[in-house]
């Protein structure tokens, strides 16, 4: 990627609304053929980065490039870019097949080609029999279809996706997250998502970039973004974690405020005040009193037990903090409420935030 | 709900019967002073113009109830009246497309401000609405009179001196002035539930902002403008108060014809005739309208959450001119 062009490019982009700073001096560079998802909660900005590589916003400041061109201050028409919305915005006065054309049309592409592309597309996300039908005569997952193959007919460098599972049920957006990563695979094309969900983040991206407040906080691969939060919302924000308050003791160690000394890499200088993220899945509970051969442990006692079915959760309260820790896969309940139990867990489970 | 109703199939039957007659009785009861209130004032009246407009007129102006025929609707046929109903008909359409070319964009830049601009433009809008009519006449006629402003404004820009006043231009304006609100409030609401996203989606697809316009926005309106051009359309067509104030011997419409036939010629037969004429062709117009409303080519949104009111409106228009 250092050598190839990137096919999105953003320096330095800032987007005010009157007052409010809705994206606030971003850097981001998206690879050719990557699929990258914009993650955050809502009103952190990240719609508004998607429509301004849209076209659909300007930004106030900076510079965005689409395979090296400058487009910033392009108008959405002059833009090799087409978008999924996010409550799809079919034109509900035309059939699927106008629908699909429109852009086509819009360019003035000619018949033979024309109704050969609109095929194709069609068939693509398995719509064929559907073409004269209204979006309004059709089920939630087909006009996500519909809006697919409006948008990817065009033949876009990069394809923008607003929230495109947002308005589905469960069971269906899971299908679609497997059909839209088969779908990427096939057509080659940059996918650029914007989700709330970070699961849905995870599972589907090759890279993420998480955002709050109109900052982009950090980018990485779903297991850096996971394992490796820089910060505390990142940790906070991408599954469910225990945040310890810790200070840095050397480079392979930190105490947390509780007195405990346990391992953890940091380049973070010592004496500094850290956070310490610990996935409860990664922790695991042992008889009070067992020490791990290598990694770190903590004493506690049990005080709520949640049983969820395919996994248990234990409340774990050592001295002052509470850590969460998610048993699965175990036959029965080993430990009940008031055990003193000790929480263990290997070296690297621990990391160290940025606060 | 169903099974558990089931269970007692009698007493559920007569027991839903029975709140479905209650229901029925409740309905009729709140809808009768407005039916009584129509009866009276819109259905007698209209029956009277009926009867009458078969009846004769003697050699004397008074109108005969004995003896009838359809002599009034053959004199409809005369070179005079059908000339009258052509140039009605000419400067209510006239009227209509000034409206809409004058009042869309209008709707369009009220329906994009933020939701507390909308509310004190809308009152503006309204604020003429409720003036008296006969006063915003007067004050027109006095604005185009060749001693008004208007000539005055001409005559200092060098242009001179102009007559409009008692001319069918005269009366147009006036018309549109006095119609607007009925079509920018229609489109103010169809461009209110616009989905704007859907536009954006049209210029992601390569549309230039005109050809989103035309392509989405026009289309997806449509129902507002047809609702509008019927709102319009319809009082100007029998208008009768403008064109009696600001138009001239030449601008005799039908409205104006009628009240004549009633007050100074005395001949009630022809003015009821023309009057049931009127009212027919107005009724069919409404229902081709609806009728193209919910055509083939522009089937637009699910059906029935539109502009279903449109036509009670034009037809309370209609019994209001």
């Amino acid at each position: 990627m250092t050598e190839a062009v990137a096919a999105v490019e953003i320096e330095g982009v800032t987007k005010r609304f009157g007052e409010v700073v809705a994206v606030d001096n971003v850097d981001l560079a998206i690879g050719d053929g990557e699929f990258f998802a914009l993650l955050g909660p809502s009103g952190c900005g990240k719609t508004t980065t998607l429509r301004m590589i849209a076209g659909l916003d300007l930004p106030t400041e900076g510079s965005l490039r689409i395979f090296g061109e400058e487009v910033g201050m392009a108008p959405p028409d002059r833009r090799p870019v087409n978008t999924v919305f996010q409550a799809y915005a079919l034109f509900p006065h035309m059939t699927v097949r106008q629908n699909i054309e429109f852009g086509l049309r819009m360019r003035r592409v000619k018949n033979p080609e024309l109704s050969q592309r609109v095929a194709e597309a069609t068939g693509m996300v398995r719509l064929a029999g559907m073409e004269e039908r209204r979006p309004d005569q059709l089920s939630g997952g087909q006009q996500q279809r519909v809006a697919l193959a409006r948008a990817l007919v065009n033949q876009p460098k990069v394809l923008l996706l607003d929230e495109p599972l947002g308005a589905l049920d469960l069971k269906l957006r899971q299908e679609m997250q497997q059909e839209l990563k088969a779908l990427q695979r096939e057509v080659g094309i940059t996918f650029v998502f914007v989700t709330h969900d970070q699961e849905e983040a995870l599972a589907m991206s090759e890279r993420i970039g998480v955002m709050s407040e109109g900052r982009l906080l950090q980018v990485g691969t779903p297991r850096e973004i996971y394992d490796r939060p820089a910060s505390r919302f990142v940790a906070d924000f991408i599954g469910r974690t225990n945040i310890l308050e810790a200070s840095v003791e050397s480079a392979s160690t930190v105490r947390l405020d509780n007195g405990a000394l346990i391992e953890a890499e940091t380049s973070t200088p010592a004496g500094s005040r850290v956070a310490v993220s610990l996935r409860p899945e990664r922790v695991r509970l042992q008889p009070h009193g067992t020490t791990a051969a290598e990694g770190s442990s903590l004493d506690g006692e049990v005080r709520d037990i949640t049983y969820l079915g395919h996994a248990v959760v234990y409340e774990v309260a050592a001295g002052p903090v509470s850590i969460e820790v998610r048993v699965e896969g175990e036959v029965g309940e080993p430990f009940a409420a008031g055990d003193e139990v000790t929480v263990a867990w290997d070296r690297g489970a621990a990391a160290v935030v940025a606060d | 709900m169903g099974p558990a109703r089931r269970s007692s199939p009698t007493t559920g039957a007569a027991g839903e019967e029975a709140a479905a007659l209650a229901r029925r009785r409740q309905g009729m009861l709140l809808a009768s002073p407005g039916a009584l209130y129509l009866l009276i004032f819109f259905v007698v009246p209209l029956g009277l113009i009926t009867v009458y407009s078969f009846a004769t007129r003697t050699s004397t102006g008074r109108t005969s109830l004995s003896g009838w025929n359809v002599e009034s609707y053959r004199a409809i046929g005369d070179d005079i009246i059908v000339g009258i109903i052509g140039r009605s008909a000419w400067l209510a359409t006239l009227t209509t497309v000034l409206c809409v070319v004058v009042g869309y964009p209008f709707a369009y830049y009220i329906a994009t401000r933020p939701r507390h601009v909308r509310a004190v433009l809308l009152v503006m809008v309204m604020i003429p609405f409720w003036t008296n009519a006969l006063v915003r006449v007067f004050a027109i006629r006095f604005l185009l009179g060749s001693n008004g402003p208007a000539s005055a404004l001409s005559e200092s820009l060098g242009f001179g001196t102009f007559r409009i006043l008692f001319t069918p231009t005269a009366v147009t304006i006036g018309m549109v002035y006095s119609f607007l609100t009925f079509m920018v409030l229609p489109l103010y609401v169809a461009l209110e539930r616009m989905d704007w996203s859907l536009t954006e989606a049209a210029r992601d697809l390569y549309a230039s902002g005109a050809k989103a316009f035309w392509k989405v926005t026009l289309p997806l309106t449509r129902s507002g403008i047809v609702a509008g051009c019927v709102l319009v359309f319809v009082p100007s067509f029998g208008s009768y108060v403008v064109p009696d104030i600001l138009g001239g011997a030449k601008t005799l419409l039908i409205g104006s014809y009628i009240a004549r036939q009633f007050r100074d010629a005395r001949n009630w037969p022809l003015g009821a005739s023309l009057s049931v004429l009127l009212i027919v062709a107005m009724l069919v117009a409404v229902a081709l309208n609806q009728r193209s409303g919910s055509g083939a080519e522009d089937r637009d949104r699910p059906r029935p959450r539109k502009w279903g009111r449109a036509p009670d409106e034009a037809e309370a228009a209609a019994v209001a001119s």
